[in-house]
């Protein structure tokens, strides 16, 4: 495949054109409370062709890999005649071409474990949820995506590279009267299936929080200072800053890139924060991305100054900065976007008993539970709190949403902790259609900022 | 019959072949200029058996792969116990679901129509970052069963959509139409834009509190959402939905009348069967108020021993689509209109919200009727916007607020952005919510 492929790439009639062609294997085992909803091991093939051709762009996902060739040329044709609409002409950023394989080589494999075991290790979990009385259902689901690609390009890049991972995620929701909570779970969520296995005392202290919250009180609404654990931090770094720190969200928002110039001071100096593809073992890791550039870490934020940002080819171009190596799309069927990896806050100096400590009015947020953001504001829950007053953890709370605006809350980040940790599940949802991306992390220690508001009672 | 389902017929106990293919014209323009155009023609199978009693799936991208029927097989060895069967014979409604029209449109067509609406608006707001995104899809789908369902439809869905970011900020408005034949954009569309995107031009943040909020059709999925998940015959079954018991009693305000219209002719919604082959219809859901019955697909109908009313469809919140399984869902969600006219709605209010979007629905706990969002519309004081809203939040449970609804707008439109953009709906003007702001 990927000679004809590199062939067919060799003969395109365009200043810039790629194709990429992959075959997916998917496995998911999914139980709804007692009852196995779903074993499915799956296997979809595809093809994605883009050119920029004359200033212009076209792009073309297709099926059938016998019309690699005649989807390309056309598409090349579309892009320039896209060209004559447009009188700044798009263009592509040089980068290295690439003749290689990269493959994955996990501790242990998922791709080698037989569906039993996995179907196995997904019913022990599940089963130890369905124990706890208070609960009334689960969700427990195991999930791999192995992903074989070849990326050839008209410049004479061909790379044969892989990508995987699995994991073992879930919901735990339990009732009391009319109350009914939910709690998640996930384990893995990288290249190595080791590390969903001997999770039973993770599971059961997830699920102790799933019935503590059923005697929770609904979060008050209102402006308060906050601390963050690690998993709402990295979800906040994610949703509020990291999206605008991709390259394609301020391509064509001239507002934004106005505000957003490298060396624009963004925090204070504790502040500090990177994405990083070559970590190995987290969501977010991958050597290549799929325009055929190797994912680099990108120092976004350096002493609360903005001192980098994500890229594709296109828009490193635009914006004459280097290349990241972070355009990525799920599967054939997309076009690859500008993608965070694994986005993190680095760690600084102060300790959680110290946060606490400093809150006279507020509230401690755990646990992520998604979020969204549209520019500079954004929106995300978490799974369960606890009032502060007076520099103590008071009670817990439930239902709890925040939103704010990036600029003034990253200015009201006023402690790092000295604890950072990683997120076990990546998720990132971008693009129309949405592309939900599960091989994207996030880390941060605890954070406090200074003020957020909150939608409650 | 597809030569698969013919195929699997004796080898195991039943079969159920869903296959689609779309061809799809993109175009893309991202601050007033062509950004790209995109062609697709992607082609997707799942097929599930029932095989020794138990349920197994798979999915491919085309129907003759030849080891499709065994992928499945291997699916059900280890999969739950069948409950239910494939969709039988069944006859559907004729539902016009195609515009060869749309079908015969060329990329060089989707631009030549956002050179148009790009000039208009370009003329009012020269200055702003303005995105429009253009489709066009020609799609086939075949649905059968050895049981006997056969279903295959063609359908087009001809869509425009355009909006910008208010000035300095990334809230953007979004407006646009869905067909199934192409559009022209009308002058009043782009009029409303124009101005609502005017409105943006100052803020106003509200003081924390109760107040009044006049939900716009946008804004509807706050609404639709969580009740589509309190009527999910899945969610009812396992019992997490608050609606549990509850047909015939009153859930929502009497001025609410909530019917899945599958079968209007001529919309992009418009399904005569479900993705199980089920036959669709029009499916009253609540009327003045009232619950009047739960969706089911047949796993969920199976749970609740009634039939499948034809809402298995393969849909999700994020995702969805030909791998995921069906699951109980609208089709084409509407809630009635009213008789007072929107902007009468406006004028009456002394001080409340008028809601476009609400950012961050679902990380809320929405299955139970709550939402708390970020409030994406309007300040309105003495009958008039005074600004975007700004730093505000929203939130409430729509079977406890939304008993109390003052009034609901004789106009009603398709609600094409938000998370469920798929039904209709008319402004909705709550009696109170509870609001974060200053």
């Amino acid at each position: 495949m990927k000679d004809r492929l590199a062939a067919i790439a060799a003969g395109l009639s365009a200043d810039y054109a790629d194709i990429r062609y992959e075959e997916n294997r998917k496995v998911r085992i999914l139980y709804e409370g007692k009852k196995l909803g779903e074993v499915a091991s799956t296997v979809s093939s595809g093809g994605h062709a883009r050119a920029y051709a004359d200033g212009g762009k076209a792009i073309s996902s297709f099926s059938d890999p016998e019309r690699a060739g005649p989807i390309a040329e056309s598409t090349c044709a579309s892009a320039s005649r896209a060209g004559r609409c447009r009188e700044k002409g798009l263009r592509v950023a040089d980068a290295p071409v690439i003749v290689d394989s990269f493959l994955v080589a996990p501790g242990k494999d998922p791709r080698t474990i037989p569906l039993k075991e996995k179907l196995d290790l997904a019913t022990h979990y599940n089963e130890i949820v369905l124990g706890e009385p208070s609960v009334i259902t689960t969700q427990t689901v195991y999930d791999e995506f192995a992903s074989r690609r070849v990326f050839v390009n008209n410049e004479g890049s061909a790379i044969e590279y892989e990508l995987l991972n699995c994991g073992i995620a879930g919901s735990i929701v339990t009732k009391k009267g009319n109350v009914v909570q939910r709690v998640r779970f996930a384990f893995g969520g990288c290249e190595d299936y080791g590390r969903l296995l001997d999770r039973e005392e993770d599971l059961k202290k997830r699920i102790a929080k799933a019935c503590e919250l059923l005697d929770a009180e609904p979060v008050k609404a209102g402006v308060f200072p906050v601390i963050l654990d690690p998993s709402e931090a990295g979800v906040f770094i994610h949703e509020a800053f990291g999206h605008l720190s991709e390259g394609d969200g301020l391509q064509n928002n001239p507002a934004f890139r106005a505000r957003l110039q490298m060396g624009t001071k963004l925090g204070r100096s504790i502040l500090n924060a990177s994405d990083d593809p070559t970590l190995e073992g987290r969501p977010g890791h991958f050597i290549v991305d799929d325009e055929g550039v190797r994912g680099v870490k990108t120092r976004l934020i350096t002493e609360g100054i903005l001192t980098g940002r994500l890229h594709s080819r296109e828009t490193a171009a635009e914006f004459g900065e280097p290349l990241s190596g972070n355009m990525r799309a799920v599967d054939a069927r997309f076009t690859p976007l500008v993608r965070m990896s694994n986005i993190f806050i680095e760690p600084g100096d102060s300790s959680f008993d110290d946060m606490v400590t400093s809150v006279e009015d507020g509230y401690y947020l755990v646990g992520a539970r998604g979020g969204q953001t549209s520019g500079d504001q954004f929106t995300f829950g978490a799974q369960w709190g606890f009032r502060i007053e007076n520099g103590r953890i008071g009670p817990m709370v439930r239902d709890i949403n925040m939103s704010g605006e990036l600029f003034s809350t990253l200015e009201g980040i006023s402690m790092v902790g000295d604890d950072l940790a990683f997120g076990e599940r990546g998720g990132c949802g971008k693009g129309s259609p949405m592309q939900t991306n599960r091989k994207s992390g996030t880390g941060a220690p605890h954070i406090r900022i200074d003020a957020v508001t909150i939608g409650g009672v | 019959m597809h030569a698969l389902i013919e195929g699997a017929r004796g080898s195991v106990d039943q079969a159920e072949l869903y296959w689609s293919r779309r061809r799809e014209i993109h175009v893309l323009y991202q601050n007033y200029r062509l950004q790209q155009v995109e062609e697709n023609d992607l082609s997707s199978v799942a097929l599930r058996v029932i095989d020794d009693g138990r349920l197994g799936s798979t999915y491919g991208v085309f129907p003759d792969r030849e080891d499709l029927l065994d992928d499945a097989r291997t699916a059900a060895r280890y999969g739950e116990p069948a409950t239910f069967s494939f969709a039988p014979a069944a006859s559907y409604a004729d539902v016009r679901t195609y515009d060869g029209r749309t079908a015969g449109l060329t990329s060089q067509d989707l631009v030549d129509l956002c050179e148009s609406v790009k000039g208009r608006i370009h003329n009012e707001l020269p200055d702003i970052p303005l995105f429009i995104r253009c489709r066009a899809e020609t799609s086939e789908l075949l649905v059968e069963s050895t049981e006997g369902a056969q279903g295959e439809i063609r359908a087009t869905d001809f869509g425009i959509g355009f909006g910008a970011p208010f000035r300095g900020v990334g809230i953007s408005i979004i407006k646009g139409e869905r067909s199934i034949s192409p559009l022209d954009v009308d002058g009043a569309l782009i009029d409303e834009f124009v101005e609502w995107y005017r409105w943006g031009d100052k803020t106003s943040t509200p003081s924390t509190g109760r107040l009044p909020v006049l939900l716009a059709p946008e804004a509807a999925f706050l609404v639709l959402l969580p009740l589509l998940m309190g009527v999910s015959g899945d969610l009812v079954s396992k019992k997490t939905s608050p609606l549990v018991d509850r047909i015939g009693q009153p859930i929502l305000s009497e001025k609410l009348t909530v019917i899945d219209d599958a079968v209007a002719d001529g919309d992009p919604n418009a399904r005569p069967f479900d993705d199980e082959g089920i036959p669709c219809g029009a499916h009253t859901i609540v009327e003045n108020g009232v619950l009047k019955d739960y969706i089911l697909d047949l796993r969920s109908g199976a749970a609740l021993d009634r039939p499948s009313n034809g809402h298995g469809f393969k849909s999700a919140l994020f995702g969805g689509g030909t791998e995921a399984s069906p699951t109980p869902w609208f089709a084409n969600p509407v809630i009635e209109a009213g008789e007072e006219s929107w902007r009468d709605l406006v004028k009456g209010l002394n001080e409340g919200l008028l809601i476009t979007n609400g950012m961050g629905f679902h990380s809320g706990n929405f299955p139970q009727g709550q939402f708390a969002v970020q409030a994406v519309g309007y300040h309105v004081v003495g009958g008039e916007v005074i600004g975007r809203l700004d730093r505000t939040m929203i939130s409430g449970n729509i079977y406890e607020d939304l008993r109390a609804v003052r009034a609901v707008s004789r106009e009603r439109r398709r609600a094409v952005i938000g998370l469920l953009s798929i039904g209709s709906a008319p402004y909705i003007l709550v009696d109170s919510l509870q609001v974060a702001g200053k």
